[in-house]
């Protein structure tokens, strides 16, 4: 702050008197998102979908379909046609693949296109953070900055954001990710047809994807097998080999990394939210209000929860609610409810604590509202710690759907899970088809780790006092 | 405050201009128990006044009921029987919209600049909370008015946006006080708001506090422990003892001349600078009692160096009547401690608890003194009920026979000179002795 006038001015104004940081940062903003706009809009397409599918009568559908098949026309720069990796050898060079380079290094191309892609939003919204931080915020300094730059020096925590930030991209971008579509190879294989180059005929040949795929699983034996970075007989290249119907793994990983988050994320915002807004009512009111908040949660915290989990999936087997989604849905609402307490439980502390400083007082002496007291003098100060713990239970409910479907519960065939892919290939684990089951449990490792990890860096970056010997109430332990 | 005429012009002019009264306020913690629990009694029916533009100083040590009295006063806490009535309105009952117009006339400032400034807003968010929530007038006028009460508690308009953090516990001091003064309130409770800042601090503040009383013409609750701040800024001082109000009255004459009791012993507790002063300081005996048992009669009978003694025993010799007393405190203390688990099973067994013992504590009070042989028969009635660990039992005995009007009626405020003074003690009946005469001849 230069001069004392400077208080008054609005954003707009304060970037108007100094435009060019901001115009740089617009400017590679809108590139970065104009050549993904079609995407974009994509989601926007499914979302809207989704939404219409969920009321009953589906009203719009057929208009949501007409936008969804527009949006698909919109050419984005990360995508499958721009590098397309599934052509065939045609006994002289590669058809239909990216500058007729093999199906391998395409798909290898165009995965690190993506994450390039990816790494560079983040890395213009981080930097448009910065740019605002110095050219335009009013305020110096804040006590959050102290917490952003203590996290930039906790390598243990950047770490795990950056597993995570993997894990996400992954989800996000699971249909540009996989060396084949979930459509062809994975829902209806028997609609589509794939060319290869037959060495018996020294042709090229068409055969169904869902022939193919039979020709092509990984049983075990050495010569039904297809091993990570391998192609099959029909040309296809495997980066993560086969499962053992021959449907490709990488597929599912990277769709089954999609729901996964989305479980884990959906339900721990809402249980959050239920903990947090609780939490919040419990600190206020005190008395009777946490008396029986403390009796629901230590009624709901007394049942196992993988055991209400299987019960409540058993009980509704064929039902609508299981049909949602394949089954997340369901699997969502159980674990908000089952996972509210240990949040509420964790912020009561905290928040009891917020509760007690004079500034609460100070409020009410002035006439502050209830709920504006909770909002801005309770929250604030709560909401890192939920912020910690949801973080840390996260890997615990991936952890845990992963373990229904391994149980052939949770998710449902054939929308690819992990749990479900290791259970397939448990079998195998000692054979030539190892990388079934071994994939996808070292993925849910590392990303549990990488949650763990992330956790931790942002309790040593809210509160540097923080005794981080303990770990007993902040374990991401849930299966 | 310069000269004594204009404070008694002051004084005389503001008499008939009452802000806030206060009638028999009591506020009780009830806790824990669904049945019939045993309150704390914090404020234990206190009356008082204070007029426009007076500062009115609120002394007493740490526990006496004198936050839980400004609190009550502001709505923090409920009170549980009694009246508080602002400019005429009885405030205890208000609600609604009614609530929120007194939420803007009474004002706070908090002890702990630390804790009452909410660390993740900046300052100028700090101070224009209050403004929001009353909706004063447009959000740019509200901005320009911030800034106005940050120049005028001696910050500068640029710390708008910085954070408490940035500030020294001075400067967060002012802030508070900047917030308080938001919304133009006519009455504002000050919860000692110096006492958490360094001495030369301290001063700056209370000259700040002065000259916003002057200019903006403020009623002050000044609520502090220490009695020299209290003698710089207030106009009339209240005591305090156990919930009760034991002495108020104009500041220079109470420092001068305390007629309570309590007073007495709270003014010789200030630190003397000078050290070749030669002062006697009356040291009060014991702990102040619980407050959830306060005594039947006077709040400070427990500890009173000049209680009134019963007509029998008048002429007793000194040092007996204060083991006597000592004696009192011992069983009163003993019936106060939970016995403990150990204590609890050796009585259904019938066995001798660790608690009874009076054989070692009479002779320890009593053996090197020349004891007339009634009173040693009266001490040993109540050692036999203590000995059976009924405590309740032996306290009753002596009370009824050592018990004077102390320890059985309540004082009432009595009048005390000519400037409107108040004291809680029996002594300023007119057949008892005057206080300060007896401590007179208790330090001869």
């Amino acid at each position: 702050m230069s001069t004392t006038t400077e208080t008054e001015i609005p954003l707009r104004q304060r970037v108007a008197e100094n435009p060019q940081p901001a115009l740089i940062w617009a400017a590679v903003g809108a590139v970065l998102i104009g050549v993904e706009l079609g995407a974009i809009l994509q989601v926007v397409g499914a979302v809207a979908g989704v939404v219409v599918n969920l009321i009953p009568g589906d009203p719009g559908a057929s208009a949501v379909q007409s936008l969804q098949a527009a949006f698909d026309a919109i050419p984005t720069l990360v995508s499958r046609d721009v590098i397309p990796n599934q052509g065939y050898w045609d006994g002289t060079g590669y058809e239909n693949t990216f500058l007729g380079l093999s199906p391998a290094v395409a798909w290898a191309i165009r995965v690190v296109f993506v994450y390039a892609y990816a790494f560079a939003v983040l890395a213009w919204a981080w930097n448009g953070y910065k740019r605002f931080r110095r050219h335009y915020r009013r305020v110096d300094w804040t006590p959050r900055d102290d917490v952003v730059n203590r996290f930039r020096g906790h390598s243990w925590g950047k770490f795990g954001l950056i597993i995570v930030i993997t894990f996400v991209v992954m989800a996000v971008f699971a249909p540009a990710l996989g060396p084949t579509t979930m459509e062809q190879n994975i829902l209806q294989p028997y609609d589509y047809e794939v060319s290869y180059w037959s060495e018996d005929t020294q042709s090229v040949e068409t055969v169904l994807v869902g022939e193919a795929n039979l020709g092509s699983g990984s049983q075990g034996a050495g010569d039904e097998n297809v091993a990570p970075m391998t192609y099959d007989d029909f040309g296809r290249f495997h980066p993560f080999g086969t499962a053992t119907n021959g449907k490709d793994l990488f597929t599912q990983v990277v769709f089954g990394a999609r729901i996964s988050l989305t479980i884990a994320v959906v339900a721990m915002g809402i249980a959050g939210l239920i903990g947090l807004g609780l939490a919040m009512i419990t600190a206020y009111y005190k008395g009777l209000a946490d008396l029986a908040t403390v009796l629901v949660s230590d009624s709901i915290q007394a049942l196992p929860v993988i055991m209400v989990l299987i019960l409540m999936l058993v009980i509704f087997q064929n039902t609508w609610v299981r049909e949602l989604y394949d089954g997340a849905v369901l699997i969502i609402l159980i674990f908000s409810i089952v996972y509210w307490p240990f949040i509420w439980r964790s912020i009561r502390g905290p928040a009891l604590q917020v509760s007690e400083q004079d500034w609460i007082d100070a409020a009410k002496s002035f006439g502050q509202t209830p709920t504006q007291v909770m909002r801005k003098h309770m929250a604030p100060y709560v909401f890192s710690y939920m912020l910690i713990y949801a973080s840390l239970s996260l890997g615990g409910i991936i952890i845990s759907v992963a373990g229904l479907s391994y149980l052939g519960l949770g998710i449902t065939a054939p929308t690819p899970e992990w749990g479900r892919l290791i259970a397939n290939g448990q079998q195998y684990v000692a054979s030539p088809s190892w990388h079934i089951s071994l994939v996808p449990g070292l993925l849910i490792t590392l990303v549990v780790t990488g949650l763990n990890a992330f956790g931790d860096g942002i309790r040593d970056a809210i509160d540097p006092q923080a005794d981080t010997g303990d770990e007993a109430a902040a374990t991401g332990g849930g299966a | 405050m310069s000269t004594t005429s204009t404070e008694e012009e002051r004084s005389t002019e503001a008499r008939g201009d009452t802000i806030l009264e206060v009638n028999d306020l009591k506020t009780y913690y009830e806790d824990g128990g669904f049945l019939g629990s045993n309150p704390v009694k914090a404020v234990d029916g206190v009356s008082f006044d204070i007029q426009r533009g007076e500062t009115l100083g609120l002394v007493g040590e740490s526990g006496c009921g004198k936050s839980t009295l400004g609190r009550t006063l502001m709505r923090l806490e409920e009170a549980t029987a009694g009246e508080v009535k602002l400019n005429g309105t009885d405030i205890t009952t208000l609600s609604g919209s009614d609530l929120k117009q007194f939420r803007k006339d009474v004002q706070m400032v908090f002890q702990d600049p630390d804790s009452s400034l909410n660390e993740r807003m900046t300052v100028g968010e700090i101070v224009r909370e209050p403004l929001d929530v009353h909706d004063w007038k447009t959000p740019s006028e509200r901005r320009e008015r911030v800034r106005e009460l940050l120049e005028t508690v001696g910050l500068q308009e640029q710390h708008y946006y910085r954070y408490p953090h940035q500030f020294s516990g001075g400067q967060r001091q002012r802030i508070g006080i900047a917030r308080a003064l938001a919304l133009e309130p006519e009455f504002i409770i000050l919860d000692e708001p110096v006492s958490a800042l360094d001495v030369s601090v301290q001063a700056k503040i209370l000259n700040l506090l002065e000259d916003l009383q002057n200019e903006f013409g403020l009623t002050y609750l000044f609520i502090a422990h220490d009695l020299a701040v209290v003698r710089h800024i207030c106009d009339r001082v209240a005591v305090m003892y156990l919930g009760n109000m034991m002495e108020i009255g104009p500041a220079d004459e109470m420092f001068d001349q305390p007629a309570n009791p309590y007073t007495h012993a709270l003014l010789s507790s200030i630190p003397e600078p000078d050290p070749t002063i030669e002062r006697d300081r009356i040291t009060l005996r014991g702990t102040p009692p619980s407050p959830r048992d306060p005594p039947a009669g006077c709040p400070f009978s427990t500890r009173c160096p000049v209680k009134i003694r019963p007509s029998a025993y008048r002429d007793m010799d000194t040092d007996l009547w204060e083991r006597i007393e000592v004696f009192r405190e011992v069983l009163r203390e003993r019936s106060r401690a939970d016995p403990s688990l150990s204590d609890r099973v050796r009585k259904l067994l019938g066995r001798e608890s660790h608690r009874a013992g009076m054989d070692e504590i009479i002779p320890e009070l009593f053996g090197e003194l020349d004891v007339p042989s009634d009173v040693m028969s009266h001490i040993r009635e109540a050692a036999d009920y203590a000995e059976n660990d009924d405590e309740d039992a032996a306290r009753a005995y002596l009370r009824e026979e050592f018990g004077s009007v102390c320890d059985h009626e309540r004082p009432d405020q009595l009048s005390v000179g000519n400037r409107g003074r108040l004291s809680l003690c029996h002594r300023h009946e007119p057949e008892y002795e005057e206080p300060a005469a007896v401590f007179e001849t208790l330090v001869q």
